[in-house]
């Protein structure tokens, strides 16, 4: 009995840690795309956008050109196929909000706090993703100087998201 | 005619309404989307100049986005040069984005294409044309940009042309490579405001297509007014019409409108 105990603790642990390995759980995301003139521009990066096993719906502002794209539950989708999904239709991104559960954000080391703002504890929180490729080169090159206290910042690693928390 | 070419361009600088650049006779610095597939089916009927009647070419295509720099894209040409539809022959080609800056309202690119033709024609003009005429290569480089919503793209190649093997070797009295330049402007014109997929938009183009003999300098400039509809977002058909503005070379067929129908297929690979 005893050894069962320890044996299904063991596991749960297990599956603890190696789900707070994976990306933390996107629900939405709201991008802005920069660069397209048409609405057969708009479709290609939408057509992209669906695509994704994991994407539930895309809603486009045609006018704006955002898209703001509903995940399904348990994915694992990192912000950097949204980045890769509009620049696959031929352009680049300007912004990108995703909106994620706070707890999740905190626990994964990938996700860097650029500003002193606190996360409230078990709620949705959306956060701006502030990386070179997220938004266009100028407002890219102002956040180089303002972050320069970041070291990480600059390094411009892919696995890393810097970001600050819009509500 | 020069003067309403002139009007119009200034018309559709002076405007600050969204452009396009999905141009008709020329192809903008912007690659197509990764992984689509889009047919196109051409079709131009040209007024024979020293000759009675009309000449037919209906060229298909298809075009491939391997990834969002590259695409490929192969066309057949079909003419009735010979009083019924021949196939003439075939031309391969490529771009390569290869410099892109976007912000919030402009954006600037940088490609460079090449394209091989192979035709059995005959050559009857001086002409250099390799698509649908002359086997030849063409290299050259378009750059396409984004002011105040205004789409402006310019290309500069060099274009030689080889012998329409087996029958017609290429005239040794003629200049057999030349300088294309082209400047083209693109305005959306509806609808005003956005409200989905489905709208209709419809786009006016003008471009300005012109040809240098380097051999001899023998020149031509032509003016290529359109009209534009996109359909559903995924289908495109234009309506042009192509005018010779200046000449100094011989041409057998300078004026006539295209047709062309287009559909884009997206994702059909990764």
């Amino acid at each position: 009995m005893k050894t069962l105990n320890i044996k299904f603790l063991m596991i749960v642990l297990l599956a603890l840690i190696s789900s707070t390995r994976s990306y933390s759980q996107i629900s939405k995301a709201e991008i802005r795309a920069t660069g397209l003139t048409c609405s057969m521009c708009s479709n290609a990066i939408n057509k992209q956008l669906k695509k994704m096993t994991e994407v539930d719906s895309v809603a486009t502002d045609l006018n704006t050109n955002t898209f703001v794209v509903y995940l399904k539950k348990e994915n694992a989708l990192s912000p950097m196929v949204f980045k890769e999904s509009v620049e696959k239709a031929g352009f680049f991104v300007g912004s990108l909000e995703v909106t994620m559960a706070s707890g999740q954000l905190k626990s994964n080391p990938n996700y860097i706090l650029v500003d002193s703002k606190e996360i409230v504890p078990n709620e949705e929180v959306v956060v701006r993703i502030l990386d070179k490729g997220y938004m266009t080169e100028k407002e890219h090159k102002k956040l180089l100087k303002a972050y320069s206290k970041t070291a990480t910042f600059a390094l411009g690693n892919e696995e890393d998201f810097h970001i600050k928390v819009v509500n | 005619m020069k003067k309403v070419i002139v009007v119009l361009v200034l018309f559709i600088i002076s405007q600050s309404i969204k452009s396009q650049e999905l141009f008709v006779v020329t192809d903008p610095a912007s690659n197509v989307p990764t992984g689509s597939l889009s047919i196109r089916l051409g079709q131009s009927v040209f007024k024979e100049k020293f000759e009675e009647g009309y000449n037919y070419h209906f060229m298909p295509e298809v075009t491939w986005g391997m990834n969002k720099n590259l695409m490929f894209r192969a066309s057949v040409f079909v003419s009735n040069r010979n009083t019924e539809l021949v196939t003439e022959g075939a031309s391969f080609y490529s771009k390569y984005r290869i410099y892109s800056t976007d912000d919030l309202n402009s954006h600037f690119r940088l490609a460079a294409f090449g394209r091989y033709s192979f035709n059995n024609a005959d050559i009857h003009q001086e002409q250099i044309e390799i698509v649908g005429h002359n086997t030849g290569f063409e290299a050259g480089i378009v750059a396409t940009k984004l002011i105040k919503k205004v789409a402006v793209s310019s290309s500069i190649s060099f274009e030689k042309a080889l012998d329409n093997k087996p029958n017609y070797l290429f005239p040794s009295t003629q200049g057999d490579n030349a300088t294309n330049y082209t400047l083209s402007f693109g305005k959306l014109m509806y609808p005003k405001k956005y409200t989905n997929y489905k709208q209709t938009n419809i786009n006016l183009m003008v471009e300005f297509v012109g040809q240098t003999i380097n051999e001899n300098g023998k020149s031509y400039l032509d003016a290529v007014p359109a009209v534009q509809f996109i359909i559903q977002s995924q289908a495109r058909i234009d309506i042009a019409y192509r005018h010779e503005l200046y000449s100094s070379m011989l041409r057998s067929a300078p004026n006539g409108v295209y047709l062309n129908l287009e559909y884009t297929f997206f994702n059909v690979s990764k």
